[in-house]
């Protein structure tokens, strides 16, 4: 740093100038001279001195109005020496008060000149050093500022007066406040319990670093507020509180909340008409009605039954949650595979007269899928057009493909659904109920189940339906 | 003959406890449902009513008791309420003071299945009152 310090050496006298030159050069400063105050100015405005050995007295602008130019209009940049012949303790009191950092004695020896010299050198660099910590604090500033705003967290700080001083622009768009000096912390509307772990933090005696954590709704959103202690040297300093959205993880909880109490009834229900049954068997009141008690032994084994399939979907439902099923993607032949479910059916239309047509013009209708979920969709579909048509009935499977769709129609002639009671018809555990359907067997899954798998397969279900007339599915999946 | 409707979306509960209480001396008209029931209180007034809770909706039974009592009629009418899912939502009726049992509607609440006996005892309970 002090082989390339800059020196200005202002003296009217031109012996005095060389002089000093020549000590400070063989010293490898770079040294400029001035022969007057205007020259000083010019070379001031000019150039970057570190440091400027002044001559108090000279003709036109002296030595004091020279350093209060440099510390008035160049703002403490060069570290000033007055050079003069006035040693009184006065004149030296003077310099310092004009803002000059030392003085220098004429007439001096080079020894004296070199000692200032360093002197007002080692001032230079703290100087130096002061603006190079202010420079990176500043930047520092800049950079946590930059952090906490673009945080995908909301933060506001408190001072230990609880008051804001702080606010990222998430924490104001969660609180729906904008940040303003002397904001209010009543204005951020907190709840009652934040209020008080804030209290407790600040008056506690010795805070402890961790933080108090409540999950609040605010407007539309769930909130995590996480209240920090803001300590400084091991001091209470105020409050750092910290919000995160967490309205999708609350929103599954409440999901699997809801799925789990609705699994609970569906698993309840056929049981306790099981149990019901065979309570009022239990009595012995129909201990001589022997068709009786087949009767309710033939419907506690249906709900048994249908008790299982439930279970069956459940688990199917689960091992599709969390990725376990390994598919066997192939190559598959719609028209073939409906033509043997349709098969397997009929025993079971026979049974209610109903009517199963495939509508399949064309030779080959290819999907890829796999072959146990091609059998879930369809299956279901065409189970469901039998057990909800009426007696006497038909179902028609109507197959149709263009080049990137092949779309399957199972259309019935059975019970219809109102427009009310297609809403939620897709969702788990939904069942249209009316007096038509009530005794018909159904675990509440299948659709939802249907829905998923072709949703795995970027295909679409959709439903059309008349009330009392029949209903129409159609699915679209991928043409292999 | 005390007459008694049984309002429950599960046929076998309903055709168990018909024949149960039918086989006990009583008249037994059922409903699959909330409005099906309320349809049949048009016509027919009971000495009592069974209603299941959840039927078309989580707390159509609610919705029930609460429609049968805006009838000046059947303000008075015992109704008992058979639920399985009772534990669950927490609708015991020691779980609820005075005002949210006014809520309710409701005379009791039972879990579901119901014991034979149990169900005779509340009712004969209810109806000698």
């Amino acid at each position: 740093m002090e082989e390339n310090l800059r020196v200005l050496v202002v003296d009217d006298e031109e012996g005095m100038r060389e002089g000093m030159r020549r000590v400070l050069e063989r010293s490898s400063y770079q040294v400029d001279l001035a022969e007057n105050g205007e020259e000083a100015i010019k070379l001031l405005k000019a150039n970057t001195y570190d440091l400027a050995l002044i001559d108090l007295k000279m003709p036109g602008i002296d030595g004091f109005e020279v350093t209060r130019h440099i510390n008035e209009t160049l703002g403490h940049q060069t570290v000033v020496v007055i050079v003069s012949a006035l040693a009184t303790v006065e004149a030296a009191m003077e310099v310092t008060r004009q803002g000059a950092f030392d003085f220098l004695v004429k007439p001096f020896v080079p020894k004296d000149l070199k000692q200032v010299v360093e002197r007002a050198v080692r001032q230079r660099r703290l100087i130096l050093e002061r603006e190079k910590y202010l420079t990176e604090l500043a930047s520092e500033r800049n950079l946590s500022s930059q952090l906490i705003n673009s945080m995908h967290e909301g933060v506001v700080v408190l001072n230990i007066n609880r008051e804001p001083v702080l606010m990222n622009p998430k924490a104001e768009s969660f609180l729906s406040v904008r940040y303003k000096p002397q904001l209010n912390l009543q204005e951020l509307s907190l709840s009652e319990e934040i209020l008080k772990a804030i209290d407790d933090i600040l008056e506690s005696e010795s805070p402890q670093g961790e933080a108090r954590i409540r999950w609040e709704q605010v407007e539309d959103r769930m909130l995590e507020i996480r209240v920090n202690p803001y300590l400084r040297e091991g001091k209470n300093a105020g409050v750092i509180i910290i919000l995160d959205d967490v309205t999708r993880q609350w929103q599954a909880e409440q999901d699997k909340t809801r799925f789990i109490s609705m699994v609970a009834h569906e698993l309840k229900s056929p049981i306790a008409a099981i149990i019901n049954y065979i309570n009022i068997i239990l009595t012995g009141m129909f201990d001589d009605q022997v068709e009786k008690i087949h009767e309710m032994m033939e419907r506690s084994k249906i709900r048994g039954e249908a008790l299982l399939d439930l279970i069956r979907d459940l688990l199917f439902l689960n091992q599709s949650d969390v990725g376990k099923v390994e598919k066997s993607i192939e190559r598959l032949e719609l028209n073939a595979v409906l033509r043997d479910q349709l098969e397997f059916f009929q025993a079971q239309a026979d049974r209610t007269g109903i009517t199963l047509t495939l509508e399949a013009p064309e030779d080959e209708y290819p999907v890829r899928l796999d072959r146990k979920d091609l059998d879930r969709i369809t299956m279901n579909l065409i189970s469901n057009g039998i057990k909800y048509n009426r007696e006497g009935g038909s179902l028609t499977v109507v197959i149709q493909q263009d080049d990137e769709w092949v779309t399957v129609k199972i259309c019935d002639t059975g019970i219809g659904m109102s427009d009310e009671e297609m809403k939620g018809l897709f969702a788990e555990f939904y069942r249209v109920k009316n007096p038509n359907t009530s005794g018909i067997p159904g675990t509440g899954l299948g659709l939802a189940t249907v829905k998923r798998i072709i949703g795995e397969y970027n295909g679409s279900i959709q439903v059309d339906s008349t009330f009392g007339k029949g209903s129409t599915f159609t699915v679209s999946l991928p043409r292999a | 003959m005390k007459k008694i409707l049984i309002v429950d979306d599960d046929p076998d509960l309903q055709e168990g406890q018909k024949v149960f209480l039918e086989g006990r001396g009583y008249e037994v008209v059922t409903a699959g449902g909330m409005e099906e029931g309320l349809d049949v209180l048009k016509s027919t007034t009971p000495d009592l009513i069974l209603v299941d809770l959840m039927m078309e909706h989580y707390d159509a039974g609610f919705v029930f008791c609460a429609k049968v009592r805006e009838n000046p009629e059947l303000a008075e009418l015992p109704i008992i309420m058979q639920t399985s899912a009772r534990d669950k939502l927490g609708f015991t009726p020691d779980s609820y003071d005075e005002k949210a049992r006014s809520w309710m509607k409701a005379d009791r609440i039972l879990s579901k299945p119901v014991p034979p006996e149990d169900l005779l005892k509340t009712i004969e309970q209810y109806l000698s009152e």
